[in-house]
This record gives C-alpha cells, sequence and structure tokens, in this order.
C-alpha cells in the first residue's frame, strides 16, 4: 500500500490549548512535546489524512488575514518537524 | 526548524494553565506495610477507602478529555490493587503516561512485564532506605528490605525505568555511604533522590524515633554533598539535607556578601505545584497536593476538575501565596535571610504550624543555626 501526500496526525498525540494562545503537543508514547502557536494549532487540527499540504496551506492562507509570504515553507517545516518527531505520519492510499 | 510555529516548552509554573498538566493520585488507601515516618497514614483529615474500579475509569477518561499529560500513581502501595492493570489500562486508554510510587515488594514479572509493555511508564519509584535489611526494615519491616530489592530487580529486568527515593531518619544516617554504593555500585543503579522523615502522618506519632535531630541534620547534609561530589549527577533532592544543604550554602553566601534578593525570594514562593499540577486522595476528594490532604476541593465524578482547577477559591488562595511577605511574620522578624529565603513547602508548614501561608519552621536556616547547626 503506497503513501499518500495527505498528513495525518497520530492518534495518540495530545492536544493541549492553554489561555494566552500557546499550546502544547504531546505525545504519551515518546514523552515528547511540541509547543505551538494558534496557526500551527489550526494546522494540526487539519492534519486529518483528507487534505493535502497544499490544502491546508491554502485554508490556513484564507482564514488569516496578512499571511505571509514564507507561510507555505513554515507550515511544510512545521510538519515535517512533526513527522519526525513521529506526531504526523502519511495517509495511506485506500485500496 | 519553523521557529515561528513553535515555541521552546519552559518550566510552566508561573501561569496557571487551562487544565492540570498532571496529576498525583492515591489510588489506594490500602498497604502492605506500615512504616514508621509515612506521611500517609494516621492524617486525621483523610478517610481511608478505596474507590471502586468504575470511578477511577470514568475519571480517567476526563483526565483524557482535559488533555492531561501524566499521573503518578501512590498510595497507600499502588502495587496492592488487583484491577492495577485495569487502571494502567485506563490511563494509557487516555493518552497519558504515569509513574507509580511503591515499596516494592509486590511487584512480580507479570506486572513488570505488563508495564513495560504499555510504553507509557515514565518510572517505577521504590523506596530503599538502607544498604540492607537490618538498616531498610528498622522503619519499614521485616522482610521490606529484600521485597524492595526483588522489586527493583524484577522491574530492571523487563527495561521498565526505577527510580530509588531514599528517605533518610535515625535510623539510617550513618548508613548514607553504603546506600550510595550498595544503589549506584552494586545495584547499578543511574541515580537516586534523597528526602526525609518529614512531621505529617504517621511520622508525627514517632518524631523523636525517625527524625533527625540538628547534630543528624548535619551530618546527613555533609555526607550528602560529599557523596553528591563523588557521584556526579546521580543523587538529586528537591526536598530534605542534600536540597537543604545546597540551599543553605547559597543563602549563607549570599547573605554574608551583602548579595542582592534572589528572584522570587523573600515571599512565600516555595511551592508551583498549584499552577501544573493537582492531586486526589483515595477516597476521591479532589485536593491540592498529597501534602495538604485536608483542603478538599471537589470531588471527583461529583465536580468537573476544569472547574475546580480555574475557579476553586481555595486553590486560588494558594496560587496566590506567592505575594505573602515573609517580612509580615513574627516568625521572620529580624532575620537576615529573608532576601533569599522560599519560605518553603506549605504542607509541612500546615503539619507544623496549623497555618498553610506561613513559612514552614522545618526548613528555616535562621531556626537550625539557633539551635546548634552549621552549614557544612
Amino acid at each position: 500500500m503506497n503513501q499518500t501526500d495527505r498528513p495525518i496526525a497520530n492518534p495518540n498525540v495530545v492536544l493541549r490549548e492553554e489561555f494566552d494562545d500557546w499550546a502544547v503537543l504531546f505525545n504519551p508514547d515518546t514523552a515528547d512535546a511540541i509547543g505551538t502557536n494558534p496557526v500551527g494549532v489550526a494546522v494540526w487540527k487539519r492534519l486529518d489524512g483528507t487534505r493535502s499540504l497544499a490544502d491546508i496551506v491554502s485554508e490556513i492562507k484564507n482564514s488569516y488575514e496578512d499571511t505571509p509570504d514564507a507561510a507555505p515553507q513554515e507550515i511544510a517545516a512545521f510538519v515535517n518537524t512533526l513527522a519526525e518527531k513521529g506526531f504526523v505520519g502519511l495517509e495511506l492510499e485506500s485500496k | 526548524m519553523p521557529e515561528e510555529l513553535i515555541d521552546k516548552i519552559g518550566p510552566m509554573t508561573s501561569k496557571v494553565m487551562r487544565t492540570p498538566r498532571s496529576l498525583d493520585i492515591e489510588i489506594t488507601a490500602r498497604c502492605n506495610l506500615r512504616c514508621r515516618y509515612c506521611y500517609f497514614f494516621n492524617n486525621p483529615a483523610v478517610e481511608y477507602w478505596d474507590l471502586p474500579t468504575d470511578e477511577w475509569l470514568t475519571f480517567f477518561d476526563e483526565l483524557g478529555a482535559l488533555g492531561v499529560m501524566g499521573v503518578t500513581l501512590a498510595g497507600g502501595e499502588p502495587f496492592i490493587r488487583e484491577d492495577l492493570t485495569t487502571l494502567l489500562e485506563g490511563l494509557v486508554h487516555n493518552r497519558m503516561r504515569f509513574s507509580l510510587l511503591s515499596n516494592g515488594t509486590l511487584i512480580d514479572d507479570g506486572m513488570a512485564a505488563f508495564i513495560a509493555r504499555t510504553g507509557r511508564c515514565t518510572c517505577v519509584q521504590v523506596s530503599v532506605d538502607g544498604s540492607c535489611a537490618a538498616v531498610h526494615d528498622t522503619c519499614r519491616g521485616h522482610g521490606a528490605f529484600d521485597g524492595a530489592v526483588r522489586g527493583i530487580r524484577t522491574l530492571s529486568r523487563y527495561r521498565v525505568n526505577v527510580a530509588v527515593r531514599v528517605t533518610i531518619h535515625r535510623h539510617n544516617v550513618d548508613d548514607l555511604e553504603n546506600i550510595a554504593h550498595f544503589l549506584l555500585e552494586e545495584l547499578g543503579l543511574p541515580g537516586f533522590g534523597t528526602n526525609s522523615a518529614g512531621y505529617l502522618g504517621t511520622c508525627r506519632l514517632n518524631a523523636d524515633d525517625v527524625m533527625l535531630t540538628i547534630a543528624e541534620r548535619q551530618l546527613a547534609m555533609a555526607t550528602l554533598l560529599r557523596l553528591a561530589e563523588k557521584y556526579p549527577d546521580r543523587i538529586s533532592a528537591s526536598a530534605g539535607p542534600l536540597a537543604e544543604g545546597r540551599a543553605w550554602r547559597r543563602m549563607e553566601d549570599a547573605r554574608a556578601q551583602g548579595a542582592l534578593a534572589f528572584a522570587n525570594r523573600g515571599r512565600l514562593t516555595a511551592c508551583g505545584c498549584p499552577s501544573n499540577k493537582i492531586a486526589v486522595r483515595a477516597d476521591g476528594a479532589i485536593v491540592p497536593c498529597n501534602m495538604l490532604a485536608h483542603v478538599e476541593l471537589g470531588r471527583i465524578n461529583h465536580d468537573s476538575l476544569a472547574e475546580v482547577w480555574q475557579n476553586s477559591s481555595a486553590l486560588n488562595q494558594l496560587r496566590n501565596r506567592h505575594a505573602i511577605p515573609l517580612t509580615g511574620f513574627d516568625f521572620c522578624a529580624g532575620c537576615s535571610y529573608i532576601p533569599y529565603c522560599t519560605g518553603s513547602c506549605p504542607g509541612l508548614a500546615y503539619a507544623i504550624t496549623g497555618q498553610v501561608d506561613h513559612p514552614s519552621p522545618d526548613a528555616c536556616l535562621r531556626r537550625f543555626l539557633e539551635n546548634g547547626g552549621t552549614i557544612p
């Protein structure tokens, strides 16, 4: 079965949204934690295996005003970091 | 690294989180030992009975929904619960990690293998208070040492992370060198932690027999500071003689040099726990901390933990304790260490003085010196 280009969040990872606009992603299997901001949270919530990275970037650009030009690269780097730490995988092709 | 989207995780002690990051849960009020300095038993504020399995599992579902990251299960002796594997599965199912605080004597191969398989165990802390049975069993009872060592070896065989805690008291203060050798060289553990018998629970009933005198406390400090140099980064302490020895050296140096006040000192700032963790007693009462077991904030599965966490006036009062200056206490009047002092643990302060918002006399450097102690 081949991988798609649609990232999907590790279902074991916990998202903790805090009061003051920051959040923590916690992987209980590794005890790794990553702090992130509201845009990171918005990205995380879209890692459902149905959207490609390009889809996510597009949705983020449509959701936030004044998105910086580097947003696509930053979002890609963020997802890559999540993937390196086992927080994210790629959805498999369905038969 | 996409710095815009990723923040470093700091100690997170100053801000109150939306929900607790972790919990200390006394999962049982039962224990197979009756240690002479146990903080848990003989607390008149506590009801000693256990909740059934389903009550805990329901509560663990709530913790999972709140994004709690980790739970420490203590007691009593957690391994005495026949349903412990079911409870641990409940934690794992709700995406949490866990630690267990144990006397080690009830840990067998099956349990160690189960814990290892979960992949979620941060550590099992086993209490070892002597280098041999003759010392360890003095306060814990016959067979406790052999059981603890057997438990450590069993856990290690299954590659479960073991943390050892040494509680220092009158009957092992002369054995510290041997204990360090036994734990670090014979058992080959990476390190161990230390504290000392505190004036709580059963220890209050046996205080004269188990709590360190000034001279013994000084001996413990000197020995542990020396051992900590001999075994760098392998002996730790957040309370007790080693922690005090380190803190009091810094305080005395600062006082002697007329140094500026340390950050966040001079007020009741010792306890940061209420900003990121909370505790639950074996009977289901939600309390700020196991050391403040009389401060009931609510009851699990009856009160919303998030509601208690965010809106409990007693908890918020504890969080605001850091604003209370030490200069306002008669106990601290004229003390030259105030700019460097935190007032120490509110749990011990309450046990000794009957007041939570008071410095702990047990951890008072000036009193230690006035009573004949010296800083090693």
